[in-house]
């Protein structure tokens, strides 16, 4: 950005998140200059390869998550749920749970009364947290529980295996009502309504977009045409830590949440509401975080439930979520069904598309990205539907909506591509405008030897058959100004980065030290950080891949004006010269030929040191990435087992701020989407109403020994000097790649996820189609 | 977990006295129950599945944790041995391959580190209505079996009904396979039952249980006797995940070969396919002295699987089976078919 005149300002659109819902607000920024990144080459420590200054504590546990705080006379809390999908609670006896020796206290089970309010507090809870909900504040009917998972009540004991038995001394009577867990039953005529929202039936319109009739007379020109329905279940988050606080009120006028979070600032008010203090007498801690992948906004009704106890006990409350709670109450991905059909004509070009898609949100919205999602279809209309089921409502999770329609579009370029005997790789870059793509497929296609793919898909002798398939992705990952950061430089020489935003993976200890470092020529462990601390600078919540894009251009505005500030005092030391002109680099400060060690330098600043404010600056970030995913794996044609063997993920960024933790995040999202694609999903007994895999033994999440050769590359030809996050982007085309390489592996085309090896061997039984 | 009474008694009959003397329990997952490494036990007891008021730890007898050899080529395998150790055994790998193979498919290294042999043997089933706690099935002493018209996808092709469970242990394919049998103990003293009737179906046992053992009986050791294919034995399992799975179907085969690739005899046992360990002599017969081929191997994995009747969602367990009837067969002989 050129030279403006200073405090000119200008409007700009940023992704603001609320409860993990992305939606564009235009604000006004400071377009006066300020720092630049300078090229991406030319960084000493940026754009490197650092190790998370915080791995040491990680890896030898000494890292204090939320699950792991202690404290003097602290209760621990379990949750009592509902066993039934749509039930109403006709009557609550917790007084053979309140005899039990260690019960402290119970909240939601004393009369009617308080269940209706607790249920009514689930409700709010999930409307904070809404994401893609809407129908969550279903929760809010009253003595009506809507999902089986329900919390309808809370103890709290001395330890929690008498909170264990507390819980199910608590009877509750229930009218079961009839219920539905089936997105095909839900759409049933006379089927038992969802919501109690009047607005909101069972099916409900979210969208209809393009030409219904250009699109269906279009079909006319096509050579080939596809028609197909594509299937992804509900998923789970899987955070290794549950959700949870630790809620320390001890009567008084102040309280402290400890707090698995991924918006630490989103704790204070939610908690101070629920135990009737100022906001501003709660302080959240967010030392270190295990995971939220959208799914951990706001203090939910686990944390509604925590101070209500501790307000109960004015004891410090423990109340992390079971396993089974996580997946029963928690959030999830929304599953999603897909029909279309499309067209092609023989040169390759996608003509025609109309889809009808249908997000399966349980009693959220869902969410899913439009189709034909980023190709160009010449004519195209898609009509696009919520369906509610009597399940949790689901939660933004890693790219919201992009995974499920990824696999969808894909799998369809892919069937379009096969059937018109064009390369499955030429087929996509006839129909991607943006030409990042076509570079990135260009560069995985060499990466992985795309010429080694099966040429016949299911040709091959043996069992065993290899295959390989591609697909592409795309993200925002653009910042917003809400970041406040304050850099102290001490009389010592030390220096320290402040700000209260939480770490939820992003590397955000090891990014705001690097980004400091550079700026004062220093290493990165000469400067800390302070973070996950609500009484520290504001920070946005990080979601919608947002973290990166906020926080830097704060951290970097505040550390440049530290180096302005440090060179105004130092530079008469340095024969007067201009702090602009002052040099900071390998531990020195120089000017005018005089050098300066930086503890020689700091001694000149004034015995409080300097603490210089830094805000978001729009140009040091920018929006908009582009990904492309190569699979190899090899299937066992006799028995339907897959194994993933090589992932090469070709992804732009922007500017790196860690080369390293850029490339696990590339890593973890081919990881995630190899678990989508071949092993995870919720399982739902209909008749019962129940999730049958509520734990990690039968939702199985792939492990160390499904993991492939991972190539995660970062495409260096994207110079923008700007950061953009990519935490979500990672996820995204990974999912189609390996869908389509079990396809050219053993010719049957699986669309419904996951790909096990029952639908892989019933295909083959069945002439390679399943669904 | 309920609260329970722990005791540890120094020997089994001590033991089997304080299971029988326990207070009577109203519901037979109340009951009583022995633990030893307790990786099934507590998993239940956690869930509230069982319930039980005493708690008989055995991880204090002494000479239940041994290997050793029979005196008749044969092992005694002791019922505290963990399956840790049972897999790095010299002797079994030597003589009874098919037994490590089985103990190293096993869950984890931490799993396998504290989970014993005699626990395997008697650990409860799998299946997800059975493990979840608000699902009052048929073998939870409710009316239903769930899995009948449900989600079956993991449920029995093989001697299901009224019950649709399979056996989750890895160990009692191979130890039916090899002909073991074990010594129990009980408060009214001991016996010895071969291990093929050991298990029961649901539609002829206590639908509550999975074995003949009545609820002051502990399994103490487990007696292999050499034979004539214990050598060339084998176990095959496949996995949905191979990192941490119990068998979407699992094979135990063992052939002992004459002149010219004849079969001797063969044995072969299936696993995760049935309430029990599912011997198919049918196809045991049909391979005895056979010359083996690729279409012998077909023609055993045929008749294995004979009888099926598949649930709604597991019809894809039949071609899987087969599938590793075949590959089990030719590699306990050795063969590349």
């Amino acid at each position: 950005m050129q030279q403006q005149t200073p405090a000119k300002k200008k409007k700009v659109k940023v992704p603001r998140v609320v409860g993990g819902v992305e939606t564009m607000v235009e604000i006004e920024v400071d377009d006066e200059g300020g720092p630049e990144w300078g090229p991406n080459d030319k960084h000493t420590l940026l754009n490197h390869r650092l190790t998370r200054v915080d791995a040491p504590v990680k890896v030898s546990g000494a890292a204090l998550y939320t699950h792991d705080r202690r404290l003097p006379g602290m209760l621990y809390g379990r949750v009592v749920r509902s066993p039934h999908a749509h039930a109403r609670v006709l009557r609550v006896d917790a007084s053979a749970a309140r005899r039990i020796p260690g019960v402290r206290a119970v909240v939601g089970a004393t009369d009617e009364e308080v269940v209706e309010g607790s249920n009514k507090a689930a409700g709010e809870a999930a409307k904070k947290n809404r994401t893609e909900a809407g129908g969550a504040e279903a929760a809010a009917g009253g003595k009506v529980v809507l999902f089986a998972g329900q919390p309808v009540a809370a103890v709290a004991a001395d330890t929690p295996e008498v909170a264990e038995d507390a819980v199910r001394a608590i009877r509750v009577e229930y009218e079961v009502l009839p219920h539905v867990v089936r997105a095909e039953d839900s759409m049933k005529e006379g089927a038992p309504k969802v919501t109690p929202d009047p607005n909101e039936q069972n099916v409900e319109e979210r969208e209809k977009r393009g030409d219904a009739a250009k699109t269906e007379a279009a079909f006319a020109q096509c050579d080939v045409i596809v028609e197909a329905e594509y299937r992804t279940p509900i998923l789970h988050h899987s955070c290794l830590e549950t959700h949870g606080n630790v809620v320390e009120y001890r009567g008084g006028d102040a309280a402290t949440v400890y707090a698995s979070t991924q918006g630490t600032f989103t704790i204070p008010s939610d908690a101070a509401q629920e135990l009737g203090l100022k906001e501003s007498a709660v302080t959240a801690i967010v030392e270190h975080m295990g995971g939220g992948f959208g799914s951990k906004f706001g203090i939910g009704i686990e944390g509604m439930l925590a101070c209500q106890l501790s307000k109960q006990a004015k004891a410090p409350v423990h109340l992390m979520l079971t396993r089974k709670d996580e997946f029963l109450l928690a959030g999830n991905r929304s599953g999603s069904w897909q029909k279309f059909k499309a067209g092609a004509t023989r040169d390759g070009r996608l003509v025609a598309l109309r889809a009808t898609q249908y997000r399966l949100g349980g009693l959220g919205r869902g969410s899913q990205a439009g189709q034909p999602y980023i190709y160009t279809a010449a004519n195209f209309y898609r009509e696009v539907f919520s369906v509610h089921t009597h399940e949790d409502a689901s939660r933004a999770m890693r790219a919201p909506g992009h995974p499920q329609a990824n696999f969808a579009m894909e799998s369809l370029m892919d069937e379009l591509a096969y059937k018109l005997g064009i390369d499955p790789l030429e087929f996509r870059k006839k129909n991607l405008k943006d030409t990042a793509y076509h570079r990135q497929l260009d560069r995985g296609a060499r990466e992985i030897g795309w010429e080694r793919r099966n040429r016949t898909p299911g040709g091959g002798a043996g069992a065993l058959k290899r295959g390989m398939g591609c697909a592409v992705g795309t993200w925002g990952g653009g910042g917003n100004n809400q970041c406040k950061v304050d850099v102290t430089v001490a009389r010592d020489g030390s220096v320290t980065v402040a700000v209260g935003s939480q770490d939820l993976g992003t590397g955000t200890r090891t990014l705001t030290r690097a980004i400091v470092a550079e700026e004062l020529g220093l290493g990165i462990n000469e400067v800390a950080e302070r973070i996950g601390d609500s009484r520290l600078g504001n920070a946005n919540s990080s979601g919608g891949s947002t973290t990166s894009a906020s926080l830097s251009p704060s951290v970097k505005d505040a550390a440049t004006n530290a180096r302005l500030a440090v060179a105004a005092k130092v530079a008469p030391l340095l024969g007067g010269a201009k702090p602009e002109e002052v040099k900071f680099a390998a531990g020195q400060v120089s000017a005018g030929g005089k050098t300066l060690a930086w503890k020689q330098a700091c001694a000149a600043l004034p015995s409080a040191g300097i603490t210089a404010h830094g805000e978001w600056k729009s140009n040091l970030q920018a929006s908009g990435v582009h990904g492309a995913c190569f699979a190899e794996v090899e299937v066992d044609t006799e028995t339907g087992h897959v194994r993933a063997v090589k992932m090469v993920q070709v992804q732009d960024v922007g500017l790196p701020l860690n080369r390293l933790a850029v490339e696990s995040q590339i890593n973890g999202g081919m990881i995630q989407s190899l678990g989508m694609v071949l092993y995870e999903g919720r399982v739902m007994d209909a008749q019962l109403g129940l999730q049958l895999n509520p734990g990690f033994g039968d939702y199985k999440l792939p492990g160390s020994l499904e993991i492939p050769e991972l190539v995660p590359l970062i495409d260096d030809e994207d110079k923008r000097e700007a950061v953009i996050g990519v935490g979500e982007a990672a996820i995204i085309p990974s999912v189609g790649a390996l869908a389509n390489a079990v396809f050219n592996a053993c010719g049957v085309r699986v669309r419904e996820l996951p790909i096990t090896p029952d639908k892989i061997l019933m295909g083959l039984t069945k002439g390679g189609q399943t669904a | 977990m309920k609260a329970f009474e722990w005791v540890s008694p120094a020997s089994v009959g001590e033991a089997a006295n304080l299971l029988k003397s326990a207070p009577a329990a109203k519901d037979v997952d109340d009951a009583a129950r022995p633990i030893a490494g307790g990786q099934d036990l507590l998993t239940t007891m956690k869930d509230y599945i069982t319930r039980p008021a005493r708690v008989v730890n055995l991880k204090g007898i002494r000479g239940l944790d041994r290997i050793e050899p029979d005196g008749r080529k044969g092992l005694r395998i002791g019922a505290l041995v963990t399956l840790a150790e049972l897999e790095e055994s010299a002797e079994v790998r030597r003589d009874f391959p098919a037994l490590a193979e089985a103990a190293h498919s096993i869950a984890t290294p931490q799993i396998r580190n504290l989970g014993t042999v005699g626990g395997n043997l008697c650990q409860r089933p799998r299946c997800w209505y059975y493990r979840l706690e608000e699902a009052v099935c048929l073998k939870k002493g409710g009316s239903e079996c769930f899995a009948a018209t449900g989600e079956n996808k993991y449920n029995a092709i093989l001697g299901g009904g009224p019950s649709y469970i399979v056996h989750p242990s890895d160990l009692a394919p191979v130890l039916v396979a090899l002909g073991a049998s074990v010594a129990v103990t009980g408060a009214d003293g001991k016996r010895t039952i071969p291990l093929e009737k050991f298990f029961t179906l649901p539609s002829e046992g206590n639908i509550r249980r999975e074995n003949v053992l009545r609820n002051d009986e502990i399994i103490t050791e487990i007696d292999v006797p050499a034979s004539g294919f214990a050598a060339h034995s084998t176990y095959l399992k496949f996995k949905e995940r191979d990192s941490l799975d119990f068998a979407l179907a699992s094979v135990a085969a063992a052939v002992e070969l004459g002149p010219e690739k004849t079969v001797k005899q063969a044995r072969i046992v299936l696993g995760g396919v049935a309430p029990i360990p599912w011997r198919v002599p049918k196809a045991e017969g049909y391979l005895a002295g056979k010359t083996l081929s690729a279409d012998a191997l077909a023609g055993a994995a045929r008749l294995a699987l004979e009888g099926a009747e598949p649930l709604g969602k597991n019809a894809y367990k039949v071609p899987l089976t087969e599938t590793l009837v075949r590959r089990a067969l030719a590699k306990a002989s050795g063969l590349s078919v």
